[in-house]
C-alpha cells in the first residue's frame, strides 16, 4: 500500500510546474501577498498572549495594573518563579497534573473510539438511542453537578483520591471526544473493513490495525483537546481532593489568591510554568495531525 | 460481513464501558438535578417538596430571560463565527508555504486557562490603560467607551474575548478534518481547473459537512452553558448586563443558597440545549446519513 | 502497534476492576483515626481556612506556628489544614455541607453567610467555652454578628473598620484640608476634578466596594439604625434619607468623583488607581493598613504619604463623625457531626486566645480579640485606627453581610446600577423594598 502513496506522491510533483506557470499572474501574485499578510498578523495576535503571559510573569501588582499589557517591565521580578517554585509543593502538583491528565486522556480517547466505532460502522438497533445518551453529556452545566457527584464519591469511597478526578474527566470529555470522532467516522471508506473482514479479520484486528491508525489525526485532535481540558481543570480538583499530595497545577494558583488582595505576578509565573509542558505536549501531539494524511489517504 | 459488523457481544464490549462510566457520572447528578430542582433547599439543610414551583418562578423570572437572552446571543454569534474559523482553517490546510507553523502558533491561545485569558482581556479592556483604550487615546478619539462597564456593550465585549477563546478549538477541527480528505480528489478537480475558491466550496465543504454540523452542535450548546470568562471577566455585571444562564444558575446555587432554585435552571437549561439540538438536526438533516 | 495497544486495552481493563473492587472493599483510608476519640487515643482534626501560604504568608505562618503549638502541647492530636482560595472555599463549603461532610473546624463569615449553616444544624454552639472569660476578651459586640437565636456558632478573628484614605502629597499639591464635613468634602473632589486628578479610587465590580460608600452616606445622613432597621423590616428603605443617601452616590458620580469605568474594574483593579498615586482617596477597610505601613513592595514614600480620615458628617444629619462601618470578618466554627468535636472545640478556643496579639504584630491584622497595644511596636496609622476603634460611637455591619444572601444579591446589584446611573433612587430603594418583602414570605 505504501508504495502506491509514494507513487501518487511523485506524480503530484511531477504536476506541480504545469499548474504554477498559469498561476503567474500579477493579480494573483497581489492576493498572495495580502494573504499573507494578513496570516501574518493574525499569526502575531495569537502569539502577543504568550508574550504578554511572561512580562505579565515578570512584573508586581504595581506594574500588572498600571502598565501597558505589553510593556517590558522596568525590573524583571525573576523572584516571581522564585516564589512558586519554592513556596508549597509545586513539584507534586506538577506532577499529579501530569499524570492525572495523561491517564485521563488516553483511557477517553480510546473509550470514545470504541463507542464510535460501533455506533458509526457496526449494525445495531439502540445505536442512535446510545448516541443520543452521549451527546445529552453535553448539555449539563459543571456545576449543577457538584453536589451530586460529591455525595457519590463519599458513597463509594472515592472522596479525596485522585480516582474521582480521572473518572469525571473521562465522563465529562467522553461526549465532547465522541462528538468530534463521529464525523470523521462517518468519513472513512466503507471498502476498507469489507475488504479486511473478507480476509477473514477480526473485528478486534480490524479496529486495532486499520480504524485507529487511519483515525490517527482525528485521535491526535482529540487529545490535544482532552489535555488542555483537563490540565486546566480546578472545579472539581477543588471539590473533591482535599490532600495537598493529591492537587493538581490549578491549585498553585489559588495559593496566590487572597482575601482581599492578590499577587498577581506570582499567579503569572504560574501560568507560565504550567503552560510550558502542555506547549510541548501540544506541539508533538500537532504534528501527528499532519502525519495521519498518508494514512487517510488509504483509500485508492 | 454483516454478522461480523452486528456481533452483540463485541458491541457490548466497545459501547458499555463508556456508558457505564458516563451513566454513573453523568446521568446520575442529572437526575438528582431534576429531583432538586422539586425541592426548596438552600443545599445545606433540609429539603422540603415543592414541585414546580421553582419552574413557575422560572418562568416569571425576568433575570433568567435576560441571561437566557444573552446565551442565545452567544451561541448565534458563535454559529457565525464558525465561518470565520472554517475560512482559516481552509487556507490553513490549504498549499501555502508555512501554513505547518501558521497553524501551530493559531492554535496557541488555546492552550491557555482561563484565568489567563480573563486576564488578558480584563488588561485589554481596561478603562484608562487598557490595549485598546490606549490607542484611542492617543487618537484623540472622544467618549472612549467603558468596555466592561457599560451594559450596553458589555456582552459583546465579552462574546469577542469568548469568540477568540474558542478560535483555536474550532480550527483545529476543521484543520484535521480537512487534512484527513484525500488529496487525490482534490488534485483531480485542480487538472479539471477548478479555481481554489470552487474547490473548497464544492469539494472540501461537503465532505467535512458531517463535521461541520457536529461543530455547530458543539458550538450552540457550548454557548447555552458557557460560564467561565463572563464570572471572571464582570461576574455577570454590570447588574446582570452580561450575565448569562450558567452564571446565574451558578449564583441562585452556590451564593444565595437557593439550591433547588439552582438546580431548577440547570436542568432547564438541559431541556432547551436538548431541543436546540434536536432543532439544528432537523434543520441540517440530509436523507442519505443516519439520524441522531 | 498491535503490541501498544493491546496492553493498553488490558490496563484499561484492570483500571476498571480497580475502580469496581475498589468501590466495594471500604477500607477506610480517609479518616480511620478519627473514630471513637477518647482524649488519650490519638485524634486527628481537619481545619479547612482559607489564608495560603502565597497570598497571606503572615496569617498563614501564624496558623502553623499556632497549630505546632497546640501539636506539641497535646501530642495525641493531629492537625491537617485544607486551604483553598476565598470563591473555591465558599463554593466547597457548601458541597461537602450537603453531604454533611465539614471539616471538624472551618472558616465562615457572620450574619447572613452563616444563617443556613446553622439552620441546617451544621455548625455546633460555642457558648460553653464563652464562660471563664474568653467572652470578655473579644470586642464588645462582635461575637454577636456570629449569634442566631442567642447561640454563638463562631468565634471573630478579625474586626475591620472602613477609614476613607487620602493621599497627603496630592492633598498638599492642590492645598486641600481634610474635610470634616460633607460640603468640606464635596470642594475636595471638585478641586482634585478640576485639576484632573481622580478624586476616588472605587473597583465597583465587587460591588461591596460602592455599597462601603452608600452605606457611610446613609448613616451620616440617617443615623446609624437607619439602614440597619431597613434591613431588619422596622424600617423601609424608602426612608427619606436612605433615598437621599442614594441621590447624594449619583451627585458624587456626576461629578465625576470616581476613576473611569469603576463599575467594570475589580476591587484590585480600583486600588492599584490608589496605590498608583493617581487617584487621591480610597474607601476601604483596615484589612489594606499592612500595605500603606509595613509592606515591602509598595515603595516607602508612597506609604509616608497615606493618611486617612473619617467619613464626614453632613450637616443637618444624624450621623457622628464616630460612626464606623465595618465589622467582624471571617471566624472560626466546629462542625455539628464532627467525629472529635470536643477537641476540635479546645483547639479553637486555643486558636482564638494565640492569634489576637501575634495577628496584630505580624499580620497587620485588627482582631476581634482586645489587644493591649501599649507594649507593642507599631505603625502610628495603626495605632491611629485601633483608638478609634476602641472609641467608635457604633458601628454597623456591612450591608450585604447583614442581609440574607438572595436580598444581599440584589442590594449589591442595585448598587452597581445606582453607581452607573441606570437606576433612580427611587426605584433604588423599591427593589430593595420588594426582594426583602419576598424574603418576608
Amino acid at each position: 500500500m505504501k508504495s502506491v502513496i509514494e507513487n501518487r506522491k511523485t506524480t503530484l510533483t511531477a504536476n506541480k510546474p504545469t499548474l504554477r506557470s498559469s498561476k503567474h499572474s500579477l493579480w494573483q501574485r497581489l492576493t498572495k501577498g495580502m494573504l499573507y499578510a494578513v496570516l501574518i498578523l493574525l499569526a502575531i495576535i495569537q502569539i502577543f498572549p504568550l508574550v504578554w503571559l511572561l512580562f505579565f510573569s515578570l512584573k508586581n501588582n504595581q506594574e500588572v495594573f498600571n502598565t501597558p499589557p505589553l510593556s517590558f517591565p522596568t525590573s524583571p521580578k525573576w523572584e516571581n518563579y522564585v516564589k512558586v517554585w519554592t513556596e508549597g509543593n509545586i513539584g507534586t502538583y506538577f506532577f499529579n497534573s501530569v499524570w492525572i491528565t495523561v491517564v485521563a486522556v488516553v483511557i477517553t480517547v480510546l473509550l470514545a473510539s470504541f463507542v464510535t466505532f460501533a455506533i458509526t460502522r457496526m449494525k445495531w438497533k439502540y445505536k442512535n438511542f446510545v448516541l443520543g445518551l452521549f451527546m445529552v453529556g453535553l448539555m449539563i452545566p459543571v456545576h449543577s453537578t457538584l453536589i451530586p457527584l460529591f455525595s457519590f464519591f463519599v458513597k463509594v469511597n472515592l472522596m479525596d483520591n485522585p480516582l474521582s478526578i480521572i473518572l469525571t474527566y473521562i465522563a465529562f470529555n467522553l461526549p465532547l471526544t465522541i462528538m468530534i470522532l463521529l464525523g470523521f467516522y462517518y468519513a472513512l471508506p466503507r471498502e476498507i473493513e469489507e475488504a479486511a473482514i473478507m480476509d477473514g479479520c477480526s473485528i478486534h484486528r480490524m479496529f486495532f490495525k486499520i480504524i485507529l491508525p487511519m483515525t490517527a489525526p482525528v485521535m491526535a485532535t482529540t487529545a490535544i483537546i482532552n489535555m488542555i481540558y483537563n490540565w486546566n481543570e480546578f472545579v472539581f480538583v477543588n471539590t473533591f481532593i482535599s490532600s495537598d499530595k493529591y492537587k493538581t497545577l490549578t491549585v498553585g494558583i489559588q495559593n496566590f489568591i487572597g482575601q482581599y488582595s492578590t499577587d498577581w505576578g506570582a499567579i503569572g509565573a504560574t501560568l507560565m510554568i504550567s503552560i510550558l509542558p502542555i506547549l510541548l505536549a501540544f506541539f508533538v501531539l500537532s504534528n501527528r495531525i499532519v502525519e495521519g494524511i498518508t494514512s487517510g489517504s488509504v483509500k485508492g | 460481513m454483516d454478522k461480523v459488523m452486528s456481533d452483540k457481544k463485541i458491541i457490548a464490549l466497545y459501547v458499555l464501558p463508556a456508558l457505564v462510566v458516563i451513566m454513573t457520572l453523568v446521568y446520575s447528578p442529572i437526575v438528582m438535578t431534576g429531583y432538586y430542582g422539586l425541592m426548596k433547599w438552600d443545599g445545606i439543610g433540609k429539603m422540603e417538596f415543592i414541585g414546580l414551583a421553582n419552574y413557575t418562578r422560572l418562568l416569571s423570572d425576568s433575570m433568567f430571560w435576560q441571561s437566557a437572552y444573552h446565551s442565545f446571543l452567544l451561541a448565534v454569534f458563535s454559529v457565525i463565527s464558525l465561518g470565520g474559523y472554517l475560512l482559516i482553517s481552509l487556507i490553513l490546510a490549504g498549499k501555502i508555504k508555512g501554513a505547518n507553523l501558521l497553524r501551530k502558533i493559531y492554535l496557541i491561545p488555546m492552550l491557555l486557562s482561563s484565568v489567563a485569558i480573563a486576564q488578558l482581556w480584563l488588561r485589554i479592556y481596561h478603562p484608562t490603560n487598557g490595549v485598546i483604550n490606549s490607542v484611542l487615546t492617543s487618537l484623540g478619539t472622544e467618549n472612549i467607551p467603558l468596555w466592561l462597564a457599560d451594559p450596553d456593550i458589555v456582552l459583546y465585549s465579552i462574546f469577542i474575548a469568548i469568540i477568540w477563546q474558542y478560535a483555536g478549538f474550532y480550527i483545529l477541527i476543521y484543520y484535521a478534518a480537512l487534512k484527513n480528505i484525500p488529496e487525490s480528489l482534490i488534485e483531480a478537480a485542480r487538472i479539471d481547473g477548478a479555481t481554489p475558491w470552487q474547490i473548497a466550496y464544492k469539494i472540501k465543504i461537503p465532505l467535512i459537512a458531517n463535521v461541520i454540523k457536529v461543530t455547530i452542535v458543539l458550538a450552540v450548546v457550548g454557548s447555552l452553558k458557557y460560564f467561565d470568562l463572563i464570572y471572571v471577566m464582570t461576574n455577570g455585571g454590570p447588574n446582570g448586563a452580561s450575565e448569562v444562564m450558567a452564571s446565574y444558575m451558578y449564583k441562585q446555587a452556590f451564593r444565595t443558597y437557593d439550591f433547588g432554585y439552582g438546580s431548577a435552571i440547570g436542568f432547564f437549561l438541559l431541556l432547551i440545549c436538548l431541543v436546540v439540538t434536536w432543532v439544528i438536526r432537523k434543520l441540517t438533516a440530509s436523507e442519505e446519513e443516519i439520524q441522531y | 502497534m498491535t503490541k501498544k495497544t493491546y496492553s493498553l486495552i488490558f490496563l484499561c481493563t484492570m483500571f476498571f476492576l480497580l475502580v469496581v473492587t475498589g468501590c466495594s472493599s471500604s477500607e477506610d483510608t480517609s479518616s480511620g483515626s478519627e473514630q471513637g476519640s477518647d482524649s488519650i487515643e490519638n485524634v486527628t482534626i481537619n481545619f479547612m481556612h482559607l489564608w495560603p501560604a502565597g497570598s497571606s504568608r503572615q496569617q498563614n505562618m501564624i496558623v502553623n506556628e499556632i497549630i505546632e503549638e497546640y501539636q506539641t502541647a497535646n501530642p495525641h492530636v493531629k492537625i491537617v489544614q485544607e486551604v483553598l482560595e476565598n470563591e473555591q472555599y465558599k463554593t466547597k463549603l457548601q458541597v461537602i455541607s450537603a453531604s454533611n461532610e465539614l471539616p471538624d473546624v472551618g472558616m465562615t463569615w457572620p450574619a447572613g453567610f452563616m444563617e443556613p449553616y446553622v439552620k441546617g444544624n451544621r455548625f455546633t454552639p460555642l457558648d460553653d467555652l464563652l464562660k471563664g472569660g474568653l467572652k470578655e476578651s473579644f470586642v464588645a459586640g462582635t461575637t454577636e454578628a456570629y449569634a442566631v437565636d442567642g447561640k454563638t456558632y463562631a468565634f471573630p478573628l478579625e474586626l475591620n473598620i472602613v477609614p476613607l484614605y487620602y493621599n497627603k502629597s496630592i492633598f498638599a499639591e492642590y492645598n486641600l484640608e481634610v474635610p470634616e464635613t460633607y460640603e468640606d468634602f464635596k470642594h475636595v473632589v471638585k478641586t482634585l476634578v478640576d485639576n484632573n486628578v481622580v478624586p476616588i479610587a472605587l473597583g465597583n465590580k465587587d460591588r461591596w466596594t460602592g455599597s462601603l460608600w452608600y452605606m457611610y452616606l446613609a448613616d451620616r445622613l440617617g443615623g446609624p439604625e437607619i439602614l440597619t432597621n431597613a434591613i431588619n423590616r422596622s424600617g423601609t428603605f424608602e426612608d427619606e434619607s436612605l433615598v437621599k443617601a442614594a441621590e447624594e452616590v449619583q451627585t458624587l458620580v456626576d461629578m465625576n468623583a470616581f476613576v473611569r469605568g469603576f463599575n467594570g474594574l475589580s476591587n484590585d483593579e480600583g486600588k492599584s488607581e490608589f496605590l498608583n498615586e493617581k487617584a487621591a482617596m480610597y474607601l476601604m477597610g483596615s484589612w489594606e493598613l499592612p500595605n500603606f505601613t509595613t509592606n515591602e513592595e509598595i515603595p516607602q514614600e508612597f506609604r509616608d504619604n497615606v493618611g486617612y480620615f473619617k467619613f464626614p458628617t453632613v450637616e443637618g444629619g444624624k450621623g457622628d463623625i464616630d460612626s464606623w462601618v465595618g465589622g467582624p470578618g471571617v471566624g472560626l466554627f466546629v462542625a455539628e457531626n464532627s467525629s472529635v468535636k470536643e477537641e476540635s472545640k479546645k483547639f479553637v478556643k486555643f486558636f482564638v486566645e494565640s492569634w489576637g496579639e501575634q495577628a496584630v504584630v505580624r499580620a497587620g491584622v485588627t482582631p476581634a480579640t482586645a489587644v493591649d497595644t501599649t507594649a507593642l511596636e507599631l505603625p502610628q496609622l495603626y495605632i491611629d485606627v485601633l483608638n478609634d476603634l476602641g472609641r467608635a460611637s457604633n458601628m454597623t455591619l456591612f450591608a450585604d453581610v447583614q442581609m440574607s444572601a438572595a436580598v444581599a444579591e440584589t442590594h449589591l446589584n442595585m448598587i452597581q446600577s445606582l453607581f452607573g446611573n441606570q437606576v433612580t433612587p427611587e426605584d433604588y430603594a423599591k427593589r430593595h423594598e420588594e426582594a426583602l418583602a419576598v424574603e418576608g414570605n
